[in-house]
């Protein structure tokens, strides 16, 4: 099968699933439409696996396929064309898009079950994927953005699913607004390197970049790449635009697994990861990349020590991690940022979707202080979040472990990096320990604290057996990078399988100065001890009743109900951006547009209006009137002959 | 002076004054008789004007029938006082009158300014062929303007049956 | 202009200006009388002017064309006089009204 063939069918499967399942978007049949949705997504997972099976079949040097379908936009010396470029960077993204998404698809069957509209969810669902297969095979910045916008569409419509509720809806506006603002940044961004390079793409942006790095903030590659990442700080939540990812819980729990933990929020690292050549050029930005990175993997972290939500906690910690993956492309880490990205998928969905079993099974009671005890009853759901949780902390040999790792050696060694982010990165380690051991022990172990009218019980096959997969992943998803400090002990010699594969299109910066081997196996063990202690004592203060927690908060009083209450920052946003835009638009309503351009109109509709009325008292009935104007007439025309002669 | 210049000056001082009274009398049968009075003043200067077939006309038609049908008429209106004989409104009036004044002026000068090619002559003098007379004119009707002269009688045919039909009584035999 | 010559000789243009005078004041009653049997007795008044200047023109052409003319002009104008007396007749009999200022039924 020819490759354009393999690609466009990549594209029509889920296209096919969204206008079959839009259609008939009314129907309640949800059996239907779930294997509609799901057998969409599933050829396009099988066809992912033979493009990539391909792309391994060639060499290193040379792999990648691009596949033209149609000339799109060709003006002037502005060229961006319906092509799209499949290499290693993006075989990885449409096998996590396809893979995870599939098995999201299968556990929504179970868990839309009782909806209103499940055909209409599916419908979207499949919009989404094809959307973000568009983002991530995209071959210049413009398919990429019609992609990324569409992605965002698609998240409006998911996390405002149950749109009557007015809380939800507002949360599916704030999620779409608060990436158009990252989204003019990238339009300005893509307009830069469009004015700088004569190209929007990759291949000739890669081909046409100078040799020596910028200085100073005014470069044109800086600048562009300035704007570039404010976009994707708007999509993959980070300060100052990520407050729309906790809001965004509203929606259907495997909506939050798909979209907001697995692929769309990663959007913005595999644009930055795509473009890494132009990054490299740019050291002033990498820098604030990654202080922004860093701060927000630590802020979030604090706030998701206080939440209560189960889902808000996987939130603030989807938004964590992302800070992490941002810390590790600002410090030139291309290739830990893309491994950490492909563990996070699996074991963040499957903390998603785990959350969503649970959710399921108590009525959709969603707080963690009225759970507790559910390993009885929830034994599957239970083991696989288990996994989840050992991958997300770092314990090998799960799959967090070996790319959170790779971040934080790379942030302290790096020529890049620094060790004051290392430490930063370090102690939000220790914190996302301590709040998701937090989270198991309040939701699984110790006794139970669940209201006597509800009767949990374990989630059907569809729903365990995409966790099962995904618990699977989580375990042995980090052996293919293994970094060769460890694998140097390993029976078998097993190398670094993701750097090799990823080596000809994301080349991390390369680490030089006095880090050592022995440095990197004494952070490796500094940090896995802190870490174990940590989760031991969270679960010596959660699992058995403990008062410790309460008086702690009590007594940094105002400090802890700041964290609680999310640093305040959304009431900032509301009372110091949001409120004065309204007012001023309201001013500007009514004083040019009532006022002014209003009235400008009724001018000429008064006028032509006051015209016929001072006209019609012409015509009113009086013969003799009629008479005098025509003798009037008569009498002029007479003059001007007689005079005139 | 010649009999006939006072002749001319005293009947159109008459027919001035009189076509004045028309216009400016309350009273519409006064206006009646004074128009009927213009009338034969005027068949009076066509006898001056040597158009004895024409002023003949005049009396029979105007003021023997279209004055007569004027005055049955008015009878039959039987008006007792007339209040608002003339339009309203100042400014129109005086704009009015102006306006005739105006064109007044202009008609006479015009005259005055084309006398040269006017002045023919006060004297009668005869043309070869077609005489002045009212067999001359018998004969133009029945020859020149035979057809104009058939489609007067159809017109007037026309407007008999049309003053019938506008002014009958619903009924009659007609359905 | 006015001398004694203007004034003893009665030519062409006198008949012309007596027939532009008596159109003028036919013109007056049109425009400024209500009633309507004055308003047609004016326009008796304005075609009788015209017949007149034919005449004059007639006579002082020596053409016998202008008279030709003139019986055409009255036995119109009869005519004209004997519908517009009609339908004032049958105005009157159905609004019991002359005055032309009650008629403006057509005003925009």
């Amino acid at each position: 099968m020819s490759n354009t063939v393999l690609i466009s069918l990549l594209f029509i499967f889920p296209l096919v699933g969204f206008l079959f399942n839009g259609i008939r978007f009314r129907s309640k049949n949800y059996k239907l439409a779930g294997a509609v949705g799901t057998a969409a997504v599933g050829a396009s997972f099988l066809i992912s696996v033979v493009l990539v099976a391909k792309l391994i079949g060639l060499d290193a040097d040379a792999r990648s396929i691009t596949v033209h379908l149609f000339d799109w936009i060709n003006i002037g010396s502005f060229t961006a064309n319906a092509s799209f470029l499949l290499d290693p960077i993006s075989a990885i993204m449409i096998l996590i898009i396809t893979g995870v998404g599939s098995l999201i698809h299968l556990f929504s069957i179970g868990y839309m079950s009782h909806d209103e509209r499940p055909s209409k969810y599916f419908s979207f669902l499949n919009l989404f994927i094809f959307n973000m297969l568009l983002l991530v095979l995209g071959d210049n910045l413009l398919v990429l953005f019609v992609g990324w916008e569409g992605v965002g569409l698609c998240s409006y419509l998911l996390i405002g699913f149950w749109f009557t509720d007015k809380a939800k809806a507002a949360a599916g506006m704030k999620a779409f607004i608060t990436n158009r603002i990252g989204d003019a940044a990238f339009l300005i961004g893509l307009f830069l390197v469009f004015t700088n390079f004569g190209s929007i793409e990759f291949s000739s942006i890669t081909s046409l970049l100078p040799a020596t790095a910028e200085s100073g903030w005014s470069g044109p590659i800086t600048l562009a790449c300035l704007f570039l990442f404010i976009g994707a700080s708007g999509k993959s939540a980070q300060i100052p635009l990520y407050v729309w990812l906790p809001d965004a819980m509203a929606g259907p729990t495997p909506v939050s697994a798909l979209i907001h933990a697995a692929t769309m929020v990663t959007a913005g690292i595999y644009l930055i990861v795509r473009l890494s050549g132009m990054y490299i050029l740019a050291p002033n930005v990498m820098m604030m990349i990654a202080i922004i990175g860093a701060l927000t993997a630590f802020f979030a972290a604090t706030i998701a020590i206080t939440q209560n939500d189960i889902k808000k906690i996987l939130a603030y910690s989807t938004v964590s991690q992302l800070g992490y993956m941002f810390l590790a492309v600002g410090v030139g880490a291309f290739v830990p940022a893309m491994f950490h990205l492909m563990t996070h998928a699996f074991f963040k969905a499957l903390m998603f979707l785990g959350s969503g079993s649970v959710i399921h099974a108590m009525h959709e009671e969603q707080d963690i202080r009225k759970m507790g005890g559910l390993k009885k009853y929830m034994p599957i759901t239970h083991f696989t979040f288990l996994l989840g949780w050992l991958a997300i902390i770092g314990i090998p040999p799960l799959a967090g472990f070996f790319s959170k790792d790779e971040i934080l050696w790379y942030t302290y060694a790096s020529s890049a990096g620094s060790k004051v982010l290392w430490a930063i990165g370090a102690i939000t380690a220790v914190m996302t320990a301590f709040y998701m051991t937090r989270l198991m022990a309040l939701t699984f172990w110790g006794e139970s604290r669940v209201s006597k009218d509800v009767h949990p019980h374990e989630s059907p096959k569809s729903m365990t057996i995409p966790l099962i997969v995904l618990g699977v992943l989580s375990t042995i998803g980090g052996w293919i990078g293994i970094p060769h400090v460890i694998s140097q002990f390993l029976p078998g010699h097993i190398p670094n399988v993701l750097k090799y594969w990823l080596a000809p299109v994301g080349k991390s910066i390369e680490l030089t100065g006095p880090a050592t081997e022995a440095e990197e196996l004494i952070i490796m063990g500094l940090t896995m001890g802190l870490i174990i202690t940590v989760s031991w004592l969270a679960y010596l203060l959660y699992a058995k009743k403990s008062a410790i927690p309460s008086k702690i908060s009590g007594a940094l009083g105002p400090v802890s109900k700041a964290v609680e209450n999310k640093y305040y920052v959304d009431e900032f946003y509301q009372s110091k951006l949001i409120n004065p835009l309204i007012e001023a638009s309201k001013g500007l309503w009514l004083y040019i547009d009532v006022n002014f351009i209003d009235k400008v109109t009724y001018l000429a509709s008064d006028f032509a209006v006051g015209c016929g009325r001072g006209i019609k008292n012409l015509q009113n009935g009086n013969i003799q009137r009629y008479a005098m104007y025509m003798s009037l007439g008569l009498i002029l025309i007479l003059s001007l002959i007689l005079m005139g002669s | 002076m010649d009999i006939s210049v006072l002749l001319f000056y005293g009947m159109s001082f008459i027919i001035l004054s009189f076509a004045l009274a028309v216009v400016v009398s309350n009273n519409p049968v006064y206006s009646a008789f004074y128009l009927a009075i213009t009338m034969v003043s005027l068949a009076f200067v066509y006898f001056l004007l040597q158009a004895y077939f024409i002023a003949g006309v005049q009396l029979i038609v105007y003021a023997g029938a279209v004055m007569v049908l004027f005055v049955m008429v008015l009878m039959m209106f039987d008006l007792k006082k007339e209040k608002d004989s003339f339009s309203k409104g100042r400014l129109s009036n005086i704009l009015k009158v102006g306006s005739v004044g105006w064109l007044w002026g202009l008609i006479a000068g015009a005259i005055y300014m084309s006398s040269d090619l006017l002045s023919i002559g006060a004297t009668l003098h005869t043309k070869d062929g077609v005489g002045t007379t009212t067999k001359d004119l018998a004969i133009l009707l029945y020859t020149d303007y035979i057809f104009a002269f058939e489609l007067l009688g159809l017109l007037l045919l026309l407007i008999a049956v049309g003053a019938v039909a506008v002014s009958r009584i619903k009924g009659g035999t007609h359905a | 202009m006015l001398s004694f010559d203007f004034l003893g000789t009665v030519g062409l243009n006198h008949y012309l200006i007596v027939s532009a005078a008596l159109f003028c004041i036919g013109m007056v009653g049109v425009l400024l009388r209500r009633n309507v049997l004055v308003i047609l007795m004016s326009i008796e008044l304005m075609l009788n002017a015209v017949n007149l200047s034919f005449v004059a023109f007639s006579h002082f052409s020596q053409n016998i064309n202008g008279q030709v003319m003139v019986f055409f002009v009255m036995t119109i104008a009869a005519a004209e006089a004997g519908v517009g007396l009609a339908l004032a007749v049958t105005i009157f009999k159905r609004f019991k009204e002359v005055n032309i200022s009650f008629f403006e039924q057509l005003k925009g």
